[in-house]
């Protein structure tokens, strides 16, 4: 990608008067990590959102309000009872990027190898874009498709909130790759509610290895119902994600 | 455009380019201790601290920067006044061609300025990012890890 012209935006005002005034070939600027991965002659404003606020976690009846400029790193050194995003954070690429990059650019376009679509997917979080007015899209809506294609002239993402992993559910983040610093091969994110040892709700994606993260709700209507066992996900580990590229690969076929 | 910030503790303005990135405007400043690897964020040799932040500067533009703290290896050390993660590397012989080594230092002193006396996991979280294409890591970590256990004691 080549800039051709910055500008810093001071306020979400601001930033959305010079989206909408520069016209198409501007574009937000959160940590600017993608730009190497779009073409080099693909020219483009920047409006830098780094100082228009957003950023930090907060708690709020039963769920975390991430600003969506929020870098990586806080997201990581955030820790509260019910809070997952640090595990995630923690496999996220190096030290530098997740002190450079922030969730609201890791969501806003995605990469196939992108790793919040995937966990924020399995734990149901809403996002909010900013507009004339606000809207708010639940993951299994945002991420069908690029979110992109929900975004007017100068509308910005400001707000994720994620439900606190309740009494009695869990979640479970794996992000196959050799090293943090590697692409992934495939990323798998679950969560389950359990009553004794029965699930009585699930929620499983998948992301890289897949053109889109997605959820697999063939996968989730099975578990449903299931006893859980002690050491069960280790023998079932093997099908369960021979399963994943399947059930994808129809729905590519489609 | 015309930017303005601290480097290494002085006022500088520059004129860049929009597409301009703070690697090479570094570079151009005299701060030949920012190296360009990969230039894609995949290697950590270009890595600077921003308002105490390490971050790539091969991914990073000059305007970005405006108004803002840079600080590279230049500030921390020098031939004759060494930072003690500058000796402790030197000492365990963990420096062979030395391209890695001005972001394996800005990774480790922003990892002991906050918290002298790391654990091993933590090391390694601080040090993720920071490839080297010489030592296989362990004179490096070895180094680093001493230091951390002469603070402890
Ligand atoms: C070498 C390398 C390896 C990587 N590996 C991985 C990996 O394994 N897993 C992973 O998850 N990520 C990885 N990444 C990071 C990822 O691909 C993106 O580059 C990063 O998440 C973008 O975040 P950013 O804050 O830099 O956003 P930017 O690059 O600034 O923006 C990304 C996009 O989102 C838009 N945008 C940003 N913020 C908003 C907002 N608030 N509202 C609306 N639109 C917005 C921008 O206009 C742009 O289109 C890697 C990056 C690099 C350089
Ligand atoms: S040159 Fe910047 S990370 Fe490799
Ligand atoms: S010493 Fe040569 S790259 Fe590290």
């Amino acid at each position: 990608m080549k800039l051709t012209a910055y500008h810093r935006a001071k306020s979400l005002a601001d930033a959305r008067r010079l989206l909408k005034e520069l016209g198409p070939t501007a574009m937000p600027l959160a940590g600017a990590s993608s730009h190497s991965f779009v073409k080099n002659d693909d020219e483009k404003i920047g409006v830098d959102i780094a100082d228009i606020g957003f950023e930090g976690v907060e708690c709020k009846n039963g769920h975390f309000v991430v600003g969506a400029n929020t870098r990586i790193a806080d997201l990581q050194a955030f820790h509260a009872p019910g809070w997952v995003l640090d595990r995630v954070a923690l496999r996220f690429v190096s030290q530098p990027l997740r002190n450079m990059t922030t969730i609201g650019g890791n969501i806003s376009r995605v990469f196939p190898w992108n790793d919040f679509p995937v966990a924020l997917l399995a734990l149901n979080a809403t996002m909010t874009i900013s507009g004339e007015a606000k809207t708010s899209h639940l993951a299994s809506v945002f991420f069908d498709g690029q979110p992109s294609r929900l975004f007017q002239p100068g509308d910005l993402l400001t707000e994720i909130s994620v439900p606190e992993i309740g009494e009695g559910s869990g979640f479970g983040y794996h992000k196959e790759s050799l090293v943090n610093m590697d692409f992934s091969h495939l990323t798998i994110a679950a969560w389950i509610r359990r009553e004794g040892r029965t699930i009585r709700d699930a929620r499983v994606a998948v992301g890289a290895g897949v053109p889109l993260p997605c959820r697999l709700s063939a996968l989730e209507a099975e578990l449903v119902g299931k006893k859980m066992r002690r050491g069960g996900h280790r023998r079932r580990r093997g099908s369960a994600s021979g399963r994943c590229f399947l059930e994808r690969g129809s729905r590519i076929q489609q | 455009m015309n930017i303005q910030f601290t480097l290494n503790g002085k006022l500088r303005t520059a004129e860049v380019e929009a597409n301009t990135k703070l690697a090479d405007l570094l570079r151009e400043l005299g701060c030949a201790s920012v190296k360009i690897g990969c230039n894609e964020g995949a290697c950590g040799s270009c890595a600077v601290n921003v308002d105490g932040r390490l971050i790539n500067s091969c991914l990073t533009y000059a305007g970005q920067v405006n108004g803002r703290t840079v600080e590279t290896v230049e500030a921390i050390g020098s031939l004759d006044h060494p930072h003690p993660i500058q000796d402790a590397l030197v000492e365990e012989g963990a420096i062979q061609c030395g391209y890695c080594m001005p972001g394996v230092i800005l990774a480790a002193k922003a990892l002991f300025d906050k918290n002298p006396s790391p654990t091993e996991e933590e090391l390694a979280v601080a040090l993720d990012g920071q490839l080297c294409r010489c030592t296989g890591y362990q004179k490096i970590e070895s180094a680093l890890r001493k230091l951390a256990s002469e603070a402890r004691s």
